[in-house]
């Protein structure tokens, strides 16, 4: 056994005998193939996570907190997570326990009048979004869609997605939260703290907030959060989505007061304009540069496999060639998807009349090929609920993002140099000239995705070029990793530095554990300000003083030691 | 196949956890979100798809060994498939069910069974029922009933009892109005009475490959013998494995049609008239293999390639099934006829409906899991203010049955026929 | 003195000032904190003198009070708790060092005030959200850094909106740039690739920026920060719904913020309202008389893309939801006109400062909760006062919903007459009394200046264990400002 007999006896007595295992094929289920999604490095074919030392199932904060001290006691890594999908939340090293927080999944409340919810970690966004919407209510979603846990999200990873620009990024939807942290004392965040409610995140004084997160989480790796309490947003929608359909093409079909489209642009510069228009007059409910993660040249091809529940990928050659097909990934090539809800007829005029009056301006259009109703009604479902994330994988079961040109629309879509290349067709070009190697898909070299409004209000933005391969084929996987290597080194020479491809190459390395040390520190001090995480040592030094968490933390130390 | 020819799947799974849910635009509420039962139980990742992925590539590897606990992973599994819709929406390189299948082959193969499953696989060879019951014994519930037997004389229509619907008490009146309704409606109906065996389908479902191929091959030859081109089951674990698992793995042709498909033409065409008034607020139930795994066999051979460099699909077109075209309206079109009956749908309906816990044997080996399973259904459907709880599978009544009694539930539990013959 | 050659060494002497008057007029402020002189002040002229004067004070203990703002203060945050301080004053610092139209951000040193910034954006066809009524000489990063409630609703999506980036220094002496300009090696570089300092969190896994949030001072000095403005509303209309009693605006005001219609939006009292409006004291008192009890006010406001329209519809909504819970949208109550209104709060109050009310001093009780919670907050005020022989009626409240509705700031503004020492004295005490028995109800002091430091404080031990630990690390040598909050 890789942890003392009696401590893995202890954690037995606190989470009872069915929640805890040591078994190895149950073990093995709880590592990440490094060859998959969302973890921003590699992908390493054939490399996983390595293997926990025992997996434990908590069912309460109580048995959160006996835990952690546990683990203090014997000098225990553990790393918890709710819903699994990335590296991030498995373990960096031997002899960590992993905590599945599945079992701890209430809503414990929905304010309704003050709009937020407080939830247990295992609480994903479509459940939320489902009790919320019974009240009028709806929760933000972010990227990775809505089998995520909204706690996680809030407290420890990312956080910003479609619906950002006017539900907000997660890390400004956390109101409150619940943390056993790494010592084992247990921390109320803000209001919560004096037991006075969830309202409210900050004080009192300095807010503590920022102890939680910044512009991601700790991934896990400074404690365990047990409650987060969530903004909440309005939804003028029915009290349940009308689904129908035929799998896969679910559809539904909503009153006249929230809309979907699909808006193409003339030039990347259109484009740019009409982000800021939206933003400077606040319309949109949902915009997200969604359906071109199928790339550029197949999502016409895409979207109407998956709306049509006689088709199948099979379809995607001759679809892609058909020319009906081909004039709509025209249309959609400087695209986005929007939603708009309006609060009351009113409303949902006046904002369709003002998107209209932005079209005119940029010279973008309403892309008709979205309008039909199959198309349009399924387009609006997927964007509401955002239920079919795992489509990033829908090729050939890998995929990761590329680049990121993260900042404002003009960054993105600007030339270095006047009279140059807008960057993302930059990008574009070099993907497609890698595509023709043979082992990323083809599917035109702008897979950009990205949402309008990385913020709530809109501000900036990201631009994650999806790359899809096959993890279980050496060669794809591994050329997708050259590929990848290719782009930091690209984004090197054009001055951005490299992208979203290796953001997490400071933490794992490329045989599933921690970074070297030299490497890990020589990454870190290439950042624009290394004393942040300088910083971010002391904080876990103080705050974690056994080290019982992993390097996604990210800490340097002070020069000269 | 064999597992190893899964492995492109366990490598290719993205640990997305959508099996674990109804797909999510379905997601209404809380308590009823969850698609699989056996994680919904067990907590453990392992019990879920992407869990029984990692399982099997990890004893592929051999970084771990066949323990106790990865028995109770491979079969804690009511083989529902509500797994395989939710990885379809969004999927099309994947086949956890199959996989699942697979990891059953695989343990029987390598003698890693439930002594319940012994029990029951020792029986079935010797009785040929799934109920611990005397052969002799199986044509009891059609004594005094005016019906052909179709050994001795020929029928149009054969209809399969099923082992359940044969030897339960309280299920046998279901069966013997099926008979009474098909005939009332001109129907040239036979049965097979005690020469009846078990269609197999829950055999292979435990992972007995050859037990299922030595019962569909003797069933097939019986009918065929008795001239048999058209039947008619009750049962949607029969109906299954007859339109599903006989065809692909026997190359058998037959017309196979569950009773509420029948049922439905028989309305339609004026046949059959539904007169009396049923008043009753009544849910339905969707079962696993009527459903979700009810749709139409498609032949397919062939083989991966790829486009657009490493997209992966199948030469020739495979067929996908998720789910999309299984048996869901006829009974529902059928219970709608009934004068009086009120329907109102619960949550998790159609492909994405909950499973009642009793199939892949689970009721035999795991009373607990398969009793909570059914619980829950109960539940779901007490919360749509229903009187009764109605499905087309003996097997799924049954659980429902004991867990209504359990809980001391005043619900009711019915058969699609059941309130069909109160209507006539 | 000693000291002043001490820091001399580090900047120019002319910065420094040991004036006796000087040194007398920090040493005190409007709020019933314990006088302190200082030992000097140093007034920078420049942003990059900061860090020198900041290294200076951990180096040899001596405690620094940084102060951004123009006197009269009024918290107590800007007076030292301790001997032998060197106030920081930064209020000179005075450079609008950047404003992006298209990017709706502007970025401004510590000292620069609401007037001054207001002017040039809109010149730039912008506007910042501003809190009401601010004086004219209060610092946009202090009020900002501080938490000072704003007056839109709608476009706070973060807590500290719309504080963006920030530049700090630490107590330690180090330098931190916070938010997305933290991702930048040079502004002039990041400004050539188009990109604006207009995301506030990070860099990192930590938020920085709110750790110096509602921190007095005590743990880094803000010397620039970016804020997010508004494009410049046109056209802008104000409107009232009056009441008799606060609760029958609560879910009016709830709708407005579930429709996130609405760009101003607060609840005013008869007094607070008298105030706003100001002149002498006759009358204001005369205006307490005919305002309405209770009003709501409500800003409409149009911008680039079809504006009137957009002010004609959302009028029509508004007034449609006041008419179902029984309350009109008027462009006019007895007393007040939209006109004046608007003008008053879109400007920074005039002297004497708009809360005395009429009289020549007044305290402020506030604290966040939420908006449902209000009547029991003012039933709670209004009893004190009673108890204490406060004057009811002159009580100003002052609702202020935040963070798109999820909480609000709720405020009591109790002018008196300073000069009298009775009704001083009586002062004092209502303002103690009055905060503990707001506490005992549930009131957050998320914003703990004075005796709120104490009550806040003892209700929640283990958020003041980690706010020492946090301290620990950003000010070791415990210099900034010591005495204040839990440090």
């Amino acid at each position: 056994m890789a942890i003392p007999k009696e401590a893995y006896q202890a954690l037995e007595d606190i989470v009872g005998e069915a929640n805890i295992s040591n078994d190895p094929a149950v073990l093995d289920c709880y590592r990440y193939p490094l060859t998959h999604t969302a973890i921003h490095l590699g992908p390493y074919y054939r490399v996983y996570t390595p293997r926990g030392a025992a997996v434990l199932l908590p069912g309460s904060t109580e048995e959160v907190q006996a835990i952690v001290r546990l683990c203090n006691k014997y000098k225990i890594r553990f790393k918890p997570s709710s819903t699994f999908w990335s590296a991030w939340g498995f373990p960096l090293e031997d002899d960590t326990i992993q905590l599945d927080m599945r079992r701890m999944d209430k809503i414990i409340e929905i304010d309704e009048k003050n709009m937020y919810a407080v939830v247990e970690p295992h609480v994903i966004g479509a459940i939320l979004q489902a009790e919320a919407m019974k009240l009028g209510l709806n929760t933000h979603i972010h990227g990775p869609g809505s089998s995520c846990s909204c706690l996680a999200s809030a407290t420890s990873l990312g956080g910003l997605g479609p619906d950002t620009l006017y539900m907000g990024h997660h890390s400004e939807n956390l109101i409150g939260a619940e943390w056993v942290m790494a010592d084992g004392d247990v921390l109320k965040v803000g209001a919560a703290g004096s037991g006075l409610g969830w309202f409210c995140c900050d004080g009192p004084g300095p807010s503590l907030k920022g102890l939680v997160r910044g512009m991601i989480g700790a991934n896990g790796s400074m404690g365990v959060f047990t409650k987060a309490a969530i903004k909440l947003y309005p939804w003028p929608g029915p009290a349940t989505l009308p689904v129908t359909g035929k799998p896969p093409a679910y559809k539904a079909v909503l009153p006249d007061n929230i809309r979907a489209y699909t808006l193409g642009f003339p030039s990347w510069k259109a484009w740019a304009d009409s982000c800021y228009l939206l933003w400077d007059n606040m319309i949109g409910y949902v915009a997200h540069r969604q359906f071109n993660m199928f790339g550029r040249d197949l999502k016409g091809a895409m979207v109407k496999i998956l709306s049509d529940p006689t088709r199948t990928l099979y379809d995607i050659v001759e679809l892609a060639e058909d020319p009906e097909t081909r004039k709509l990934n025209d249309a959609m090539m400087r695209d986005y998807q929007i939603v708009l809800a309006g609060m009351t007829p009113a409303d949902i005029d006046w904002q369709d009349k003002a998107l209209d009056v932005i079209l005119k301006q940029t010279g973008g259009w309403k892309v008709q090929g979205m309008m039909q109703p199959d198309l349009y009604d399924w387009s609006l479902l997927y964007m509401i609920r955002l239920g079919h994330k795992n489509l990033n994988l829908v090729y050939g079961g890998g995929y990761d993002g590329a680049f990121g040109l993260g900042g404002t629309p003009d960054f993105g879509t600007s030339a270095a140099e006047e009279g140059g290349i807008p960057r993302v067709e930059e990008v574009t070009a070099f993907k497609r000239e890698w595509e023709k190697k043979g082992n990323i898909v083809a599917s035109g070299g702008d897979g950009m995705m990205g949402g309008i409004g990385g913020m709530g209000g809109g501000g900036h933005g990201l631009w994650e070029n999806f790359t899809h391969f096959d993890p279980h084929d050496k060669a794809s996987t591994e050329g997708t990793l050259e590929f990848f290597n290719a782009c930091s080194q690209f984004g090197i020479e054009k001055g951005w530095g490299p992208g979203m491809e290796k953001m997490n190459d400071y933490a794992r390395w490329t045989d599933g554990y921690t970074t070297p040390k030299d490497i890990h520190d020589r990454i870190l001090s290439a950042a624009a300000q290394p004393e942040a995480f300088r910083y971010q040592r002391k904080i876990k030094e103080t705050f974690n003083p056994n080290d019982l968490g992993d390097a996604y933390y990210r800490t340097l130390d002070d020069p000269g030691k | 196949m064999a597992l190893k020819d899964f492995k492109a799947d366990m490598e290719r799974c993205s640990q997305c956890s959508y099996c674990k849910w109804v797909p999510l635009d379905h997601v209404k509420s809380w308590r009823f979100a969850k698609g699989c039962p056996s994680i919904a139980y067990s907590n453990f990742l392992s019990y879920s798809a992407r869990g029984r992925y990692a399982v099997a590539l990890s004893l592929l590897k051999g970084q771990s060994t066949i323990t106790d606990k990865v028995v109770d992973i491979v079969y804690k599994c009511t083989t529902c498939g509500s797994c395989d819709v939710a990885d379809k929406i969004c999927r099309y390189n994947l086949e956890p069910l199959e996989m699942i299948r697979e990891m059953r082959f695989h343990l029987v193969e390598k003698g890693k069974v439930l002594p319940e499953h012994t029990r029951l696989i020792e029986h079935i060879r010797k009785e040929g029922n799934m109920m611990l019951e005397p052969a002799a014994r199986r044509g009891d519930w059609a004594k005094g009933l005016d019906v052909k037997i179709v050994t001795r004389e020929p029928a149009g229509v054969l209809f399969h009892a099923g082992c359940r619907a044969s030897y339960d008490k309280d299920l046998q009146e279901t069966a013997r109005s099926a008979v009474a309704i098909l005939k009332k409606a001109g129907v040239d109906i036979g049965i097979m009475g005690a020469d009846e065996t078990c269609c197999g389908g829950r055999v292979y479902d435990m992972g007995y490959k050859d037990d299922f191929k030595k019962l569909a091959e003797q069933t097939v030859a019986v009918w065929k013998k008795a001239g048999v081109k058209t039947v008619v089951t009750a049962c949607a674990d029969g109906y299954y494995a007859f339109s599903r698992l006989y065809p692909k793995l026997l190359g058998a042709e037959i017309e196979v049609f569950h009773i509420t498909q029948y049922l439905d033409r028989l309305i339609k065409e004026g046949k059959l008239k539904l007169r009396k008034r049923v008043p009753l607020r009544v849910t339905y139930h969707d079962p696993c293999h009527l459903g979700r795994q009810g749709e139409p066999y498609v032949p397919w051979d062939g083989k991966e390639i790829k486009v657009k460099n490493q997209i992966v699909v199948y030469e020739p077109r495979r067929p996908r099934y998720n789910g999309a075209w299984g048996v869901y309206d006829p009974p529902r079109d059928v219970l709608k006829s009934i004068p009086g009956i009120e329907l109102v749908e619960m949550e998790r309906i159609r492909e994405y409906a909950w499973c009642c816990g009793a199939g892949g044997a689970c009721r035999e080996a795991y009373p607990e899991f398969s009793g909570w399973t059914a619980a829950e259904r109960i539940e779901e459907a007490r919360a749509t203010g229903a009187e009764a709880i109605v499905s087309a599978c003996p097997w799924c009544e049954r659980n429902f049955i004991d867990a209504v009694s359990a809980t001391g539930d005043k619900l009711k539990v019915y058969d699609v026929i059941d309130l069909v013959k109160q209507a006539i | 003195m000693a000291v002043k050659k001490e820091l001399a060494s580090v900047v120019s002497p002319k910065l420094i000032s040991d004036d006796p008057a000087t040194l007398e007029s920090y040493a005190r402020d409007e709020s019933f904190v314990r006088p302190m002189k200082p030992r000097l002040v140093v007034k920078p002229a420049s942003i990059d003198e900061v860090p020198a004067i900041v290294a200076w004070a951990k180096q040899t203990g001596t405690p620094l009070v940084p102060v951004s703002s123009g006197a009269p203060h009024g918290r107590g945050d800007t007076v030292p708790s301790v001997p032998e301080a060197v106030i920081i004053d930064l209020s000179g610092l005075k450079k609008i060092m950047r404003i992006d139209r298209r990017n709706k951000v502007a970025m401004v040193e510590a000292g620069v005030t609401y007037p001054q910034l207001q002017k040039e954006l809109a010149k730039a066809g912008l506007r910042l959200d501003t809190p009401l009524l601010p004086r004219a000489n209060k610092s946009v990063v202090a009020s900002l850094v501080e938490r000072e409630p704003t007056l839109i609703p709608r476009v706070k999506w973060a807590s500290l909106d719309p504080l963006r980036c920030t530049e700090i220094i630490w107590g330690d002496g180090h330098r931190l740039v916070t938010g997305d300009a933290g991702n930048w090696t040079s502004m002039e570089e990041a400004w050539k690739r188009k990109q604006a300092a207009v995301g506030p969190t990070g860099p990192g896994q930590a938020d920085f920026y709110r750790f110096v949030s509602a921190a007095q001072g005590s743990l880094g000095i803000v010397t620039w920060a970016s804020v997010r403005c508004e494009v410049l509303p046109d056209p802008h209309k104000l409107y009232f719904v009056p009441a008799k009693r606060a609760d029958d605006l609560l879910d009016f005001v709830y709708r407005i913020l579930r429709f996130r219609y609405a760009d101003e939006l607060f609840i005013l009292n008869n007094a607070s309202l008298a105030s706003v409006l100001g002149g002498k004291p006759a009358r204001v008192r005369a205006l307490m008389e005919e305002l309405p009890p209770w009003v709501a006010l409500v800003g409409i406001a149009g911008r680039s893309i079809l504006p009137g329209e957009r002010v004609a519809y959302q009028e029509k909504d508004i007034s449609g939801i006041a008419q179902q819970f029984g309350l009109k949208l008027l462009p006019a109550v007895p007393g007040a006109g939209s006109g004046e209104v608007l003008r008053a709060i879109l400007n920074p109050s005039p002297e004497p400062y708009w809360k005395n009310g009429g009289r020549n001093a007044y305290q402020e009780i506030f604290f966040l909760t939420t908006l449902n919670r209000t009547p029991d907050f003012i039933g709670t005020m209004t009893a004190v006062a009673e108890a204490e022989g406060y004057p009811v009626a002159d009580i100003g409240v002052y609702i202020q919903p935040l963070h798109q509705g999820v909480n609000c700031h709720c405020e009591f503004i109790l002018p008196y007459d300073r000069a009298n020492p009775r009704e001083a004295s009586r002062m004092q005490t209502l303002f103690t009394r009055g905060s503990e028995a707001l506490l005992r109800e549930g009131a957050f002091f998320s914003r703990p200046y004075g005796i709120w430091a104490g009550l806040a404080y003892n209700r929640d031990a283990r958020t003041t264990e980690v706010l020492k630990k946090l301290k620990g690390i950003f000010d070791p040598a415990g210099v900034m400002n010591p005495g204040k909050l839990c440090f």
